[in-house]
């Protein structure tokens, strides 16, 4: 009875709904990045672009709808933080798709970066099943924990990456450098921000149990 | 779940007659626990090296880590499996084995490994993966 009282109201459907579109958006912005990377495909960055634009809209509506009433005060500042890390990921993502626009030259570790790409995909999509379950009031911690480990995963390829290229890549300037140095940092920050926002939702769920 | 699905393909090898200080030098600098050990000729087969045997086998009898060869520590033959194997029968292999890794071969090359750690990740990624039930 608490439970439906607690969730059931339109406006919190309202929100539950779009909160949901908010993160099946990261899942997208991910999945069309890895296809990029894979391709080539410069159509396929500037729907990145799209997204993240389309992300803001549904995050300034959340947000809003939060303050119009939804949700008890107490929960308010702590969803809507939540939707924030959501944003800050698919921000990392745009990014990353950034520099590839600005001449990034993969060579030699394409392979790796599409492996990062496709372990942030699974990390969002686990993020999002993680939301579904703490929407039918159930425990998070395997799914937090399944984030954490993708995200050992990305620490644990980022660590050989930088090895590698500190001792075979041959940087021809300082931009070259800078570009590829930033689009390294934000694709493996992806996973990190997903593991704050699982961390998040989880702090979440043991406050509204 | 097959074995592809979860293999590590960070391999590391070493030469046999590399010595044991070598084998814990790459150890250490690759944060790993095991490597490969290359056949010594055409009739060879690949082996293996882990920080157990140095431990059990080297420094528990104290032995000289410069003098000891590779060759003389590693396990011959690898236990391996094809990359189609499912995840029941490699822990099954692991366990009747009593071995915490297992090598996955593709015509007759090492194209990866996977340890008991790997299977534990995954598990608990499958098992996140189900809906729970109310």
């Amino acid at each position: 009875m608490f439970k439906k009282s607690f969730w059931g109201g339109s406006k919190e459907v309202e929100v539950i709904k779009k909160i949901k579109k908010h993160i099946s958006i990261l899942c997208s912005t991910c999945q069309t990045f890895k296809s990029a990377l894979e391709t080539e495909d410069e159509e396929l960055i500037f729907m990145v672009f799209d997204l993240e634009r389309e992300a803001d809209i549904v995050r300034r509506e959340i947000i809003a709808h939060i303050y119009e009433g939804a949700f008890l005060p107490f929960l308010r500042p702590n969803l809507c933080q939540f939707v924030e890390i959501v944003d800050e990921a698919i921000d990392e993502v745009e990014d990353a798709a950034q520099r590839c626009i600005l001449g990034l030259n993969l060579e030699g570790i394409k392979e790796e970066c599409i492996k990062i790409a496709s372990l942030n995909l699974e990390a969002c999509e686990m993020l999002s099943l993680s939301f579904e379950a703490f929407c039918q009031g159930e425990d998070l911690r395997e799914k937090n924990l399944a984030i954490r480990i993708y995200e050992k995963r990305i620490d644990e390829i980022k660590i050989d990456l930088i090895k590698r290229l500190i001792k075979t890549k041959q940087i021809g300037n300082f931009w070259e450098g800078k570009i590829l140095s930033d689009f390294l940092e934000a694709l493996v920050n992806v996973s990190d921000v997903i593991e704050d926002a699982s961390d998040h939702l989880q702090i979440i769920n043991i406050s509204v149990r | 779940m097959k074995v592809e699905e979860i293999m590590n393909k960070k391999l590391q090898t070493i030469e046999p007659d590399a010595t044991v200080y070598d084998a814990i030098e790459r150890l250490v600098d690759k944060r790993i626990r095991s490597l490969v050990v290359k056949p010594e000729d055409e009739v060879d087969v690949y082996g293996v090296i882990t920080v157990r045997d140095i431990v059990f086998k080297v420094i528990n009898k104290a032995l000289d880590i410069k003098k000891i060869k590779v060759k003389e520590i590693a396990s011959k033959p690898l236990v391996s499996v094809s990359k189609d194997t499912d995840i029941k029968t490699l822990i099954n292999l692991m366990a009747t084995s009593n071995i915490a890794r297992v090598f996955v071969f593709e015509e007759g090359e090492i194209i990866g490994v996977v340890s008991l750690l790997d299977i534990l990740s995954a598990s608990i990624i499958e098992r996140a993966k189900e809906r729970q039930c109310l």
